[in-house]
């Protein structure tokens, strides 16, 4: 063994106690490729600390038990070699890209669709002009950094999230939503460390397509969900969220 | 196959499961089994609200990471493979590194020493005010035999979720001496599991 996989090997124990740093944490991945013994040591610690883990059970709200099997029914199953992937780093359950100059025009289209009604919803709840609005949905999406995720909506549809860190601001969008009744509205949030904001009402359009609704200013560890509100709007999330997106580290 | 022949998931508040069935339910999962996933929701969901809850400390916030992780369980049930250990290292690793992720993400500087220390107090009331649950009391009384410092790296890493290096800064010893003493705890730990009953 090499003094670097001596060193290594050192850290089996951090390593299965997530207590390394992600670039730590693939290293020690691609050594454990190579060495059975430590392949075999880390299997055997990762039982104890699981028992850590489960000796601290508690019991889920029921409620809990149908969302997450209407998730996983409306979810689709990854590959084998994809699902031993690790997931993103705060990523949140959508998956997590680059916007390719491709996405990026597909995103921008649907700006462009919508029009300047997107700018007026907006304004509707901020008390901003439409076309800053407008302006700020496009600065978005054309920010160097913009990074999109998507994922599907625990009741059907495609929920995307574009968010720029340059401009600490996202867009959300969607399509193939449900239908509502009148008397409800799917209502964006900004959820976070230091509270959930609401960022506004989505309107429905053709195809289940919601407006892209503007959302920010976004700070760290914030995700973007969605729940079903009464169609005024709620100060509070009052339901289970349908989606949720995180935004990652990157 | 068949909802009959299913492996039965454990009774409800039985404080170990049959780690078969969950192997075998899992296995299950990986093919679509929409039965199966339900009962294998049923014998893990508490583990995992459980470890994620203990590390946010935020009970909103907990449930969101714990339905993140019971897809996770659904999406990447393809990849777990019983030769490699068990569905329950499998689901609490997945587990638990969404709760370190997203503690780390969202923990200021200014807090940190804060929580460290919250960590340590608490640690001791908890052990103090356990449960009934079987399983609680033998991994209580196997921490208890880890030295102050081996209990100590190991806590904060897995029940804090800090890094080696943070957990150095915070006890003031080498990076070093806390890696080699979060390996000596593990395997202390797992000897004494192993060898109760």
């Amino acid at each position: 063994m090499t003094a670097g996989g001596a060193e290594l090997h050192g850290l089996a124990g951090a390593f299965v106690l997530d207590a390394v740093t992600p670039a730590e944490r693939m290293e020690f991945e691609a050594h454990l490729r190579d060495c059975d013994q430590c392949r075999a040591d880390v299997a055997s610690l990762r039982e104890a600390a699981a028992r850590l883990g489960t000796a601290e059970a508690v019991r889920p709200r029921p409620e809990l038990r149908a969302a997450a099997l209407r998730a996983a029914r409306q979810t689709s199953q990854l590959a084998p070699a994809a699902a031993g992937r690790p997931a993103a780093a705060g990523a949140g359950a959508g998956r997590r890209f680059r916007l390719s100059r491709m996405l990026l025009a597909a995103a921008a289209a649907v700006v462009i669709v919508a029009g300047a009604a997107i700018g007026m919803h907006y304004a509707d709840l901020s008390g901003q002009s439409g076309r800053r609005s407008s302006a700020m949905v496009q600065a978005v999406l054309d920010a160097p950094d913009a990074v999109m995720r998507t994922a599907s909506v625990g009741t059907g549809g495609i929920a995307l999230v574009v968010t720029s860190h340059r401009e600490h601001m996202g867009v959300f969008m969607a399509r193939g939503l449900h239908p509502l009744p009148r008397d409800r509205r799917y209502e964006v949030w900004l959820m976070g460390p230091r509270g959930d904001r609401s960022a506004g009402l989505l309107t429905l359009r053709r195809h289940g397509m919601a407006r892209p609704v503007l959302v920010g200013p976004v700070r760290q560890g914030d995700m973007v969900a969605v729940t079903v509100e009464p169609a005024s709007g709620s100060l509070r999330p009052t339901s289970a969220p349908l989606v949720m997106i995180g935004q990652g580290n990157g | 196959m068949t909802d009959s022949e299913l492996p039965q998931p454990a009774r409800r508040g039985a404080s170990w499961p049959d780690l078969g069935d969950l192997d075998a339910l899992l296995l299950a999962v990986a093919r679509g089994d929409e039965a199966a996933y339900e009962a294998a929701y049923d014998l893990v969901a508490g583990w995992v609200l459980g470890i994620v809850t203990k590390v946010l400390r935020d009970p909103a916030q907990s449930e969101e990471v714990m339905q993140e992780v019971m897809l996770d369980v659904w999406r990447r049930a393809s990849a777990f493979d019983p030769e490699r250990g068990s569905g329950t290292a499998w689901v609490m690793t997945l587990a638990h590194r969404r709760a370190v992720d997203r503690v780390r993400s969202e923990r200021s500087h200014a807090s940190r020493e804060i929580r460290a220390a919250r960590a340590v107090i608490e640690y001791d009331e908890v052990t103090e005010a356990v449960e009934t649950s079987l399983d609680r009391e033998r991994v209580r009384r196997c921490l208890g035999s880890l030295t102050a410092l081996q209990r100590e790296c190991v806590s904060l890493a897995y029940y804090g979720g800090y890094t080696y290096a943070e957990v150095a800064g915070l006890l003031g010893v080498p990076n070093g001496t806390v890696k080699t003493r979060m390996r000596d705890g593990l395997i202390r730990l797992r000897d004494c599991l192993g060898a109760q009953p």
